[in-house]
């Protein structure tokens, strides 16, 4: 850090005497904890990828050798041709690893993480050492679920959902030890996930800086809080879930299994009470980001601040009763169907709220498309996209026709990968200076983003199409069906887009890593930007702040009449501001 | 903090609880009521000795409103949770 | 980070700070994991009033299997444990640490003692022959099965449902006696819990009452129902 640095808003931390290992480590620091998050979900990231291109290569060329198939061993794809057996473990373990793994973790682990008490004005999280458990349960699990895929007979493969009892069985899925590893790392995945729910709660409530109401937040920690509450209450019935799977596995019990007077739908009923949450945890960050980056690229405050609020709030509470539309052709109750029909069209309404509040803070905007930005902006694009293939589905005559095809595997990506990956992008590249104190290429960063862009639609739209004509998802060969035949140059081109979308990522790898050591030196504040993090050098120090700023204001206030520049810190005092109620103890 | 009150007697709620324990076993085993009622009753006990525990050793009575709100959040889902896998069988 | 620590240690909610729910952090956050055990338990308990509710055939009547008096008695045990815990708690806000450290004790030999009393009603079960997935072949429960004083279509469920619910509760009763433990050499007995910070005692207070609160509604519903 430079002197000039040195001299701005924040002040130094105390002087840091740790060693190496418990600074980089095992480390408490809410920083530290969010990069190594970072780091290993990017990697988590790539294996979910790899696992997706050779998926690709079976349904885009289907019976042909792969290319570097060599390495698989003969059980999985003999000669480099993959297997049905091994098929479905790809695409078992492509949606566990992508969903669990990377983006769960990318968007909370990370961001959640390093935002938090940077965004509010506190030194650390609220329980530093459970912070540091979290990630390390996070880690273990997985640990055991990447070395699921070296396991005699393979890995789980019965879907990322693992309905039962097609999961509970070693019989009926040709699988040993891999379904266990499954049930086993979950386990852990939820327990870090409560771990650090419980972390992100306790800090937002209680350790706000002086004028830091709840009015004040960013939207960025609104969805954090929210989406904590959402990880808190539904992690737990997976993991409840996940261990009565694990003891149907082992210990030969009989949750699920109907033979035994179990239930196959009840693992349904328990998943899906997380799961649909669990889409939520997957989004709402990602919205949350989103908002502050299009108001900082549009110089303007947000359009509709509070009605933004109240929308996450309404997400969140209506997310608990919309998880039965993921079970319309299961031969549930009709009634309670139908009830979730309607639940599930009502939430596209909070959704809808914030997409025109977007609009509405763009509009006339001093539009600046830097990269963050121009991820933002396609983000609400595909999420609209995303949502309207949502409101088909929730309609349950619709999805009868449309359930388990490829509509839906578009539905997810365009939210997932367009909405939560591109979010993801833009934040990263957002607060990267922060973090490490350099600046991504700006120019690398806009080439990726356009090539991403681009091959992602080729990639994932004509799947609606494809879904439309009846393609069911998971299924290794489509052209055992004659009317599915026709399709086949159609997988073709998606497979190839995907191939280019895989390596079009490299450049946002090479340009990550590459800027860690070479990048720019990164001012304070680069994107001229509000929030308190701002006031910090970059990249942070260990503590933070030694005194914690005082707020004055809210986090939008950008082109503000009372100064200048066209944008406002919030920890900034101008002659009116008064200060807050609270007055701090001396030593903060 | 707590907002400030008279401290429960600890003793009292634990005859209390001491009672409704032996009110249950005395219904399950020993009354020769229908099984339907049986379980209402039962299910009132324990939710009456469980909300004791929880308002009085818990100091849930004397918290602020916010604090009971969080604690009594999950209650609801679970019931939900529930009636949903409860109303596959019923039709 | 010590100026931090001080004063999330203490029983203020840390300044400088806007007002969050008046609660200090170790409480609040202690409260927070409540709501995710509750969240839990509804899902192992919610399992099993689903499969007995949607089970074709009838449930085993209680006290055939498992035995009532034992578990009453157990029952009993553990709210003394909850009553002994708060008086610990009542001890040290009056600022006498002798006390607390008394009725500490005692409710780690209750919970201690809930443990044993429950590994050992296990041994018995397993050794008559109830088992997680259900009744052993040969044993004496599976004579009952034979001459229909037990159902034969439902005791696979029972034995899932039974030994999952009341395993977890066992495993986090523990989890409090070790706790609880630590506390007592690490914290209570050096006399490092006054009048002004006894957060550790209350926050694990929480966690213990939580505990027998579940128990209250499992001792009913698979007990006596």
């Amino acid at each position: 850090m430079t002197s000039v640095a040195a001299t701005a808003h924040g002040a130094q931390a105390h002087h840091d005497d740790r060693s190496f290992v418990r600074k980089y480590i095992f480390s408490t620091d809410h920083k530290i904890i969010g990069i190594q998050f970072l780091f290993v979900s990017l990697f988590f990231l790539l294996v979910g990828g790899l696992l997706a291109m050779q998926m690709r290569w079976q349904l885009g060329f289907p019976g042909k050798p792969m290319p570097g198939g060599g390495v698989l061993p003969e059980t999985m794809a003999p000669g480099g041709v993959i297997l049905p057996e091994y098929y479905i473990q790809l695409v078992t373990m492509h949606g566990t690893f992508m969903v669990f793994f990377a983006i769960m973790p990318l968007l909370v682990g990370v961001f959640a993480n390093f935002l938090i008490p940077l965004k509010i004005g506190t030194h650390d999280m609220a329980f530093p050492r459970i912070n540091m458990w979290s990630f390390w349960t996070f880690l273990i699990g997985g640990v055991v679920m990447l070395s699921s895929l070296f396991v005699p007979d393979g890995a789980a493969r019965a879907g990322w959902t693992m309905y039962a009892p097609l999961s509970a069985r070693h019989d009926y899925s040709g699988a040993s030890i891999g379904q266990e590893l499954w049930s086993v790392s979950i386990i852990f995945v939820g327990l870090s996930s409560i771990l650090g729910s419980l972390n992100y709660i306790t800090t937002i409530i209680n350790n706000r800086a002086p004028g830091m109401t709840w009015f004040r937040l960013p939207l960025s920690v609104w969805s954090l809080f929210i989406t904590a509450i959402l990880g808190l209450l539904a992690l737990p019935v997976l993991s409840g879930a996940a261990i009565m799977l694990l003891f149907d596995q082992i210990i030969g019990t009989h949750f699920f299994d109907p033979a035994a007077g179990g239930q196959a739908l009840l693992w349904q009923h328990l998943f899906w009470f997380f799961g649909h949450p669990e889409v939520y945890i997957l989004i709402l960050p990602a919205m949350g980001m989103v908002s502050d980056i299009i108001a900082n690229g549009s110089r303007k405050p947000i359009f509709g601040y509070h009605s933004m609020v109240f929308a996450i709030v309404a997400i969140a509470f209506l997310g608990w009763i919309v998880w039965g539309h993921h079970m319309f052709v299961s031969g549930m109750n009709p009634t309670l169907g139908s009830s979730f029909m309607v639940s599930t069209l009502v939430i596209a309404v909070p959704s809808a709220v914030k997409t025109f509040n977007w609009m509405g803070t763009m509009w006339r905007g001093n539009l600046r498309f830097h990269v963050p930005m121009l991820h933002a902006v396609a983000f609400v694009a595909m999420f609209v996209i995303g949502g309207l293939s949502g409101i088909f589905m929730a309609a349950t005559p619709v999805d009868m026709q449309i359930h388990d095809t490829y509509f839906i595997v578009a539905h997810l990506h365009y939210v997932l990968f367009g909405g939560s990956l591109f979010a993801l992008f833009g934040a990263i590249t957002y607060w990267y200076p922060k973090m490490f104190g350099r600046l991504m290429s700006e120019p690398w960063g806009k080439v990726h983003f356009w090539l991403t862009f681009i091959f992602y639609n080729c990639t994932f739209f004509p799947m609606h199409i494809t879904g439309m004509a009846g393609e069911m998802r998971r299924l290794y060969d489509p052209n055992q069906y004659t009317f599915l035949q026709p399709w086949q140059p159609m997988r073709v081109f998606i497979s190839i887009s995907a191939f280019l979308l895989f390596a079009t990522q490299l450049i946002f790898f090479v340009n990550f890593w590459w800027s860690l050591w070479k990048g720019q030196k990164a001012p304070q504040n680069p994107w001229e930007d509000n929030g308190l993090e701002w006031s910090l050098p970059s990249p942070a120090p260990h503590g933070n702040w030694e005194k914690v700023p005082t707020v004055y204001r809210g986090p939008y206030e950008f082109s503000s009449p009372q100064v200048a520049e066209d944008y406002l810190p919030q920890y900034k005092k101008l002659p009116t501001d008064r200060e807050p109620a609270r007055v701090p103890l001396a030593g903060h | 903090m707590e907002t400030a009150h008279k401290r429960p007697n600890y003793i009292l709620i634990w005859v209390y609880l001491a009672v409704l324990t032996a009110a249950e076993l005395a219904l399950a085993f020993e009354l020769p009521i229908s099984r339907n009622l049986k379980l209402v009753l039962l299910l009132f006990l324990a939710v009456w000795k469980a909300a004791l525990v929880g308002l009085f050793f818990m100091h849930l009575k004397f918290e602020r409103w916010n604090l009971r709100i969080m604690a009594i959040i999950p209650l609801p889902l679970a019931v939900i949770f529930i009636l949903a896998g409860m109303s596959d069988h019923i039709w | 980070m010590t100026h931090a620590a001080a004063t999330v240690d203490q029983m203020q909610p840390p300044y400088p700070a806007e007002r969050g729910l008046d609660v200090y952090n170790k409480k609040l956050g202690m409260w927070v994991f409540l709501a995710s055990e509750v969240m839990f338990f509804a899902a192992l308990i919610g399992t099993y009033v689903i499969l007995r509710f949607g089970a074709t055939g009838e449930w085993a009547r209680p006290g055939i299997v498992l035995n009532i008096k034992i578990t009453a008695f157990n029952t009993f045990l553990l709210i003394c444990s909850s009553v002994s815990m708060v008086k610990a708690y009542a001890a040290i806000q009056d600022g006498d640490p002798k006390k607390m450290r008394f009725w500490l004790l005692m409710t780690i030999l209750g919970g201690a003692t809930f443990v044993g009393i429950q590994i050992y009603e296990y041994v018995h079960l397993v050794e008559h022959g109830f088992v997680p997935s259900g009744v052993r072949e040969g044993s004496e429960l599976a004579a009952l099965v034979a001459n229909g004083t037990l159902p034969a279509a439902t005791m696979g469920l029972y034995g899932s449902t039974f030994f999952t619910m009341t395993g977890f509760h066992g495993f986090h009763v523990t989890c409090g006696v070790i706790s609880m433990a630590y506390l007592y050499f690490t914290k209570a007995l050096p006399g490092k819990y006054s009048k002004q910070d006894y957060g550790g005692i209350e926050t694990v207070g929480l966690y213990w009452h939580f505990v027998d609160l579940v128990w209250i509604i499992l001792f009913t519903i698979v007990y006596l129902i």
